[in-house]
């Protein structure tokens, strides 16, 4: 088998035996399966759809929002935004652990899509109140940190193991649909009935409560054989960092924050496409919109492909897509060509990436620990993307966006190289 | 395939709660719609006219009729201003002048949440409360004077543009100049020749501990740049030369045939009043502590903003005040006690006009216009609801 590189191949025979679904389960689950894939992997990209559905389409309003109706400055603005980032990421890491604990991943994620839900209502009712404002705001995004380890859990859970990573492309394939009809429907509220900002976020909340409505009806916790040797008891704080004792984890976990502290984040990457094109903001929702389809396209095939020739490959094909858009916007001359194959790139990074870090990071986490492991690699990755923008921007402004650009894709490119020894120890570490 | 009953119920449920929130939206979208199409009295006369901000509203716009002239609002132009820039074009700017009947009125900003937001409107001072039109034009601050306007924009989007746009009396655009910043004050000069505007460079308020502005002044009507950067001027303070690297300038008022004008200079905390003629091309100090200055149409006074030096809770704010030209007494007003942030409008020669937020922090998008005497007798009045960026139409 290809697999043999990232180890997938050695630790799948493992895997079989340790960290097995109750026979007795999986016969239960399978019934409900369409093609081979969990029910509850379906369901849950059905709640992803309509949660991004509605979050999206509130966040394509926002700017406009804030600026016509409660008067914000973008610096207020930016600070809030920065603040509930942090805290989203430390309400990652903790409701993975709370999952794990209380073999509850559904219930959690529940309260993680609920919470999302009445923020919505929130920003009904903050009217022009700031402070009213962009405290909903903020909790939203606390609400998405809370359910995105759980949920990422129970699609590793209710995949077999040699199909996590089409599993995992079939979520972020429906998510992205969400995120990409999200802003069309906002757009098309407000075209038809301008400023009717309460329409907007009242059909926000209602997509959001039908999305709560999915996860609550069919998707039910996977939970975890005993198996012999696996801690009988609920896992505690200690066991999941006790997890980065693991060296296939820890390269990971390593891996996924070094790639990230070089990754251009894909608002700056539309920046300096503007910037090269010369083109009006207008266009930003058009870049996006073209990268959201690439990213749903391939995120189904990315995922299956990287099931079969190794995910580690792919998360590593992911990053060079990145570099190779990087070097596009460096090297090609300023036209619609160079633009189109950087936005292609972009989705294709994405692809590559996204779903596949945790299908990649699944494979070695016990499944009474998945959700700890998941939101462990998870929170790494983003704390250092969000470095990687901070960092970003001050380069910007410093010297200038081509030579941002230049030390971020040279930068990529040393990671990616320092990153194939991390991996390759996952292949050479013992067997458990 | 057959489906166990526990099944058949959750998929009933999930079901019920999406034609639940179906009905739900489709419930609350009638509503706004039943709302948007019958306003209450009070707004139907502005919704009726706008549409959103950046369209070209429906036929009943107002368009300033070149049908009613008015003999009272041309101010003919002056013959004595030969050496000045631009004087060429004065007698256009005198041709089409945003007419109005015999009754006096005011060019604002509506703030009013709801279709006209961000567009000119024009109150009449006799009933400012009354009924308003609404321009095509959307600004974020604007100024106007025979014939001649200035309308200073922000296209937001993830990249926000800003623009200032000359404009006729039929709000017909002239000209388009770029900035390079939020705009923040906004002057034509009385004859409607000249039109000098300031924006931010860094920060957008005065508020802010370091802010650091630019001030332009362009030919009305050709748009011309007449003064591209205040800071190139020398300034002689006490007879001598006075600079320093922080030197800002901001809100310019001009004299009544624009052959001179007043402006703040800022430099390390402290404000004067300087005094520009084109003839010399150079500025005076003439007074301190003087921010965003109006000379009154009579030329003798000087109505403007005082920042108080209690600084309460660390934040500045400002009383207004008025300057007496010719003996330099200066006396801050009584009758308004809150901070006023703008450059203040004569209306006559004895009523000033300020914009003031609804809320108490001044972040409301929401503003009303105020009015107060200039003598300092009585206090402030609200003089419009939602309204911001007054210009008397003389």
């Amino acid at each position: 088998m290809p697999c043999t590189i990232d180890g997938i191949a050695t630790v799948r025979a493992d895997r079989r035996r340790m960290y097995q679904l109750d026979p007795k389960r999986l016969q239960e689950l399978r019934l409900t399966r369409v093609s081979g894939i969990a029910a509850n992997v379906w369901f849950l990209g059905l709640t992803s759809l309509l949660t991004d559905v509605s979050s999206e389409m509130v966040t394509a309003i926002l700017p406009i929002w804030f600026v016509f109706a409660v008067g914000m400055t973008p610096l207020q603005f930016g600070f809030i935004d920065g603040l509930s980032q942090g805290v989203a990421a430390a309400a990652r890491l903790a409701s993975g652990l709370v999952g794990d604990r209380w073999r509850r991943h559904r219930d959690v994620a529940v309260v993680g899509y609920g919470l999302s839900a009445l923020c919505k209502i929130g920003l009904l009712l903050a009217g022009g109140a700031w402070g009213l404002a962009s405290a909903a705001i903020a909790l939203d995004r606390v609400g998405k940190g809370i359910r995105t380890s759980p949920r990422d859990s129970l699609i590793s859970l209710s995949a077999a193991p040699e199909r996590l990573g089409l599993a995992f492309g079939i979520h972020r394939a429906l998510d992205t649909a969400g995120a990409l009809l999200g802003p069309l429907v906002a757009f098309a509220i407000l075209a038809a009935l301008p400023r009717a900002f309460d329409l907007v976020f009242v059909t926000s909340f209602f997509i959001a409560v039908a999305g709560v409505a999915a996860i609550v009806c069919f998707v039910r916790d996977v939970p975890p054989s005993q198996e012999p040797g696996a801690p009988a008891r609920r896992p505690s704080i200690a066991q999941a960092v006790g997890l980065l004792r693991d060296a296939r984890l820890r390269a990971i976990t390593m891996a996924g924050f070094l790639l990230g502290v070089f990754t251009i984040a894909d608002a700056f990457i539309y920046l300096a496409l503007q910037h090269k094109l010369s083109t009006q903001p207008a266009w930003f929702p058009l870049f996006y919109a073209m990268t959201a389809l690439v990213y749903l396209v391939l995120a189904i095939p990315a995922g299956a492909l990287g099931d079969r020739f190794g995910r580690t490959r792919m998360f590593l094909v992911g990053h060079v897509l990145l570099l190779l858009a990087g070097v596009d916007l460096l090297a090609m001359p300023a036209g619609v060509a160079g633009a189109l194959v950087a936005l292609a790139l972009l989705g294709a990074y994405y692809a590559c990436t996204d779903g596949v870090l945790m299908a990649l990071a699944s494979a070695f986490v016990a499944p009474s620990l998945r959700g700890s492991g998941l939101g462990i690699v998870a929170t790494a990755n983003g704390v250092a993307r969000l470095l990687a923008s901070l960092l970003f921007g001050a380069l910007w402004e410093a010297r200038g966006m081509p030579f941002a650009l230049a030390v971020f894709t040279a930068g990529l490119g040393c990671a990616l190289l320092a990153c194939l020894p991390l991996l390759a120890r996952m292949k050479e570490s013992p067997r458990p | 395939m057959t489906l166990a009953p526990s099944m058949r119920l959750r998929i009933l449920a999930f079901a019920l709660v999406v034609v639940g929130c179906a009905a739900g939206i489709a419930g609350y979208a009638h509503h706004v719609m039943h709302a948007q199409e019958a306003p209450p009295p009070a707004a139907a006369a502005s919704a009726a006219l706008v549409a959103p901000a950046g369209h070209v509203p429906s036929a009943a716009a107002v368009a300033p009729a070149a049908s009613a002239p008015s003999a009272a609002s041309v101010r003919p132009a002056p013959s004595a201003a030969p050496a000045t820039p631009g004087a060429s074009a004065s007698r256009r700017a005198a041709a089409a002048p945003l007419a109005g009947a015999a009754r006096a009125s005011m060019l604002v900003r509506s703030t009013a949440l709801g279709d006209s937001y961000g567009h000119l409107t024009r109150a009449w001072l006799d009933d400012p409360e009354g009924p308003r039109e609404v321009a095509p034009l959307a600004c974020d601050r604007v100024h106007f004077a025979a014939g001649s306007g200035i309308c200073l924009t922000a296209e937001r989007g993830a990249l926000t543009v800003y623009r200032a746009v000359l404009f006729d009396g039929h709000f017909a655009p002239r000209k388009t100049i770029p900035l390079a910043g939020p705009p923040s004050r906004a002057r034509v000069s009385p004859d409607g020749r000249l039109a000098a505007f300031t924006v931010f460079i860094n920060g957008h308020a005065y508020s802010m501990p370091s802010f650091t502005t630019r001030t332009t002044i362009v030919d009305a009507i050709s748009g011309d740049s007449l003064v591209d950067d205040l800071e190139a001027w020398p300034v002689i303070r006490g007879g001598e030369a006075f600079k320093a690297a922080d030197f800002n300038f901001w809100g310019v008022t001009f004299n009544r045939d624009g052959t001179r004008f007043y402006a703040t200079l800022g430099s390390g905390g402290k404000t004067w009043l300087v005094e520009g003629d084109f003839a010399s091309r150079r500025l005076r100090v003439i007074a301190d502590d003087v921010e965003c200055p109006s000379l009154s149409p009579d030329g003798r006074r000087i109505g403007f903003k005082r920042r108080d030096t209690a600084n309460p809770g660390g934040r500045f704010t400002w009383h207004v005040a008025v300057l007496d030209l010719a003996s330099g007494q200066v006396r801050v007003l009584p009758g308004e006690s809150r901070s006023v942030d703008d450059q203040v409008e004569w209306n006559g020669n004895d009523e000033l006009l300020y914009a003031m937020p609804l809320d108490s922090q001044q972040s409301s998008a929401e503003t009303d216009v105020w009015a107060i005497a200039a003598d300092g007798r009585t206090p402030a009045r609200r003089l419009a609801r939602f309204a911001f960026s007054p210009a008397v139409l003389r």
